[in-house]
């Protein structure tokens, strides 16, 4: 991890009509850094993400992405968008494409990478992601985690310099919830900067440099994991986390004496 | 009663004929249909309030007047809006595919909106344009959930083409009328006729459902 920054939120501001999803959100991911966000369901965590690479235009305030401001009405947009890779809650793989073509459409299309070198690219990724068998088979025929796998590797077939992730195991079953997070941490350790947004509180104790917490809006606390995790400030954020089952130091000196 | 095919076998280069005219009509309108139908469906869902408005206008009227009287209109009073004749096969092509692409933009329409919202969040986030998302991502999935509907109205196109025999067309059911006339023997004739357009269509339409199986799973997203 250097110093230099990458993505800046300034004050960012986002309405959906009366109702304010970020309510002015400053938050700076530094070049190599993995940030988990956590908080709430409907606290804007999603909303940052999408405004993030202009999927969603920022009310007030502003984004900054490798020294340049994203602005969603500029089509410079599109060179912002091809250096984030998104990975969804709900996967989001194109159906009528096989994984292979699902990995080297944004190559081929949007890079204009010739067919030979993106589906070798592809090859590279898959077996990375562990799927190198499933080339050739259709997203409807593979498990939610590996459909999370191969949502990944088509992220990464941009050759991204930051990865923006939205709760990429909520909606997978339990048993496999670790082969994507191993992936992810896999990447973590190759010094992917990665902004996450995850209940996987173990994950982001683990990998994270930073947490950040999220309530209605706003960053109410940040911090190393240690901090957040053992020793919150917030009230707020004690109360999050104890209802997701997590009770401080007690709690975690458990999971980290199991994982040894 | 007594059944003579002589007549179809003395004049079949000629019905053939009328069969290819059936055939080229209704191929190059359901072309011309489906070739509106796309860029209309995709203009009113993605193009704004003003597209929609317009084009809904187009689709509407379509919508509202009979095949039989825009094949009239085409080919009896637009040469007169520009000046000089058309020839009927054009006149024939122009309207059944005006008529066709009213209905299957709508088709278009709906399955467009029915593919969910993230999928082309998904594609913009790799950096696509809205175009090549559309194109690469979102009606290719459209298009197959909509195949039975976009089969059904390829047959309809089919079976259309025959109205316009009306405005001389020379395919198969006025080349058919013509014979009949001649040698007094509709039953034989028309029935022939019947047994044409229902090789052409019936296998079209299982074709299309059998195809729909094998492919819905690639357009639930
Ligand atoms: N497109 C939209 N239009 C209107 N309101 C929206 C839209 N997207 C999000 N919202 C609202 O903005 C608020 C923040 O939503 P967001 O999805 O960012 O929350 P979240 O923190 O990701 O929650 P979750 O954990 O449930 O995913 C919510 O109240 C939501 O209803
Ligand atoms: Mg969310």
């Amino acid at each position: 991890m250097t110093d230099d920054p990458i993505l800046i939120f300034e004050s960012v501001v986002k309405r959906y009509g009366d109702l304010t999803a970020l309510d002015g959100v400053s938050l700076t991911l530094r070049r190599g850094e993995v940030v988990c966000l956590i908080g709430p369901s409907g606290s804007g965590k999603s909303t940052l993400l999408r405004c993030a690479n202009a999927l969603d235009p920022v009310d007030e305030g502003r984004i900054r992405f490798d020294g340049h401001e994203v602005k969603s009405t500029e089509s410079s947009v599109r060179l912002v968008r091809q250096r984030m890779g998104m990975v969804f809650q709900n996967f989001e793989l194109f159906p009528h494409l096989t994984v292979l073509r699902n990995i080297t459409i944004g190559p081929t299309t949007v890079l204009k990478l010739g067919h030979a070198a993106a589906d070798e690219r592809a090859k590279k990724l898959l077996a990375k992601v562990g799927l190198s068998d499933k080339a050739l088979s259709y997203p409807s025929a593979l498990s939610g985690g590996q459909q999370q796998r191969v949502a990944i590797a088509r992220a990464l077939a941009m050759e991204p310099a930051l990865m923006l992730f939205d709760e990429p195991t909520s909606a997978l079953d339990p048993e496999t919830i670790g082969e994507v997070l191993s992936v992810m941490k896999t990447l973590a350790d190759e010094g992917m900067t990665m902004l996450v947004v995850t209940h996987e509180m173990d994950f982001a104790r683990r990998v994270a440099d930073r947490v950040a917490v999220f309530d209605k809006g706003r960053v109410i606390e940040e911090g190393a994991p240690q901090e957040i995790f053992t020793n919150a400030r917030v009230a707020r954020t004690r109360d999050f986390l104890s209802h997701l089952g997590w009770h401080g130091e007690g709690a975690a000196s458990v999971s980290k004496r199991e994982e040894a | 009663m007594d059944i003579n095919i002589q007549p179809i076998l003395q004049s079949w280069p000629f019905l053939l004929k009328a069969l290819m005219m059936t055939i080229l009509v209704s191929a190059l309108s359901t072309l011309l249909g489906f070739a509106i139908g796309v860029i209309v469906g995709a203009l009113r869902t993605y193009g704004g309030r003003f597209a929609n408005i317009v084009l809904g206008f187009y689709v509407d009227s379509m919508r509202a007047i009979p095949l039989l009287v825009i094949l009239v209109w085409t080919f009896f009073a637009f040469p007169l809006v520009i000046g000089h004749s058309i020839n009927a096969v054009t006149a024939g092509i122009v309207g059944l595919g005006l008529h066709l692409g009213a209905y299957v933009s709508e088709t278009i329409r709906a399955g467009l909106t029915s593919v969910r919202r993230n999928q082309m969040q998904a594609a913009l986030a790799l950096g696509m344009s809205p175009f090549q998302a559309i194109r690469t991502i979102i009606l290719p999935q459209a298009v197959i959930r909509m195949l039975p509907a976009l089969g059904s109205l390829c047959v309809i196109a089919i079976k259309d083409s025959a109205i316009a025999s009306v405005i001389a067309v020379p395919e198969l059911l006025r080349q058919t009328q013509i014979v009949a006339g001649k040698t007094f023997r509709p039953f034989e004739l028309y029935t022939a006729a019947m047994l044409c357009y229902f090789i052409l269509c019936y296998p079209m339409a299982r074709g299309v459902d059998r195809l729909y199986r094998r492919l819905a799973h690639l357009g639930s997203s």
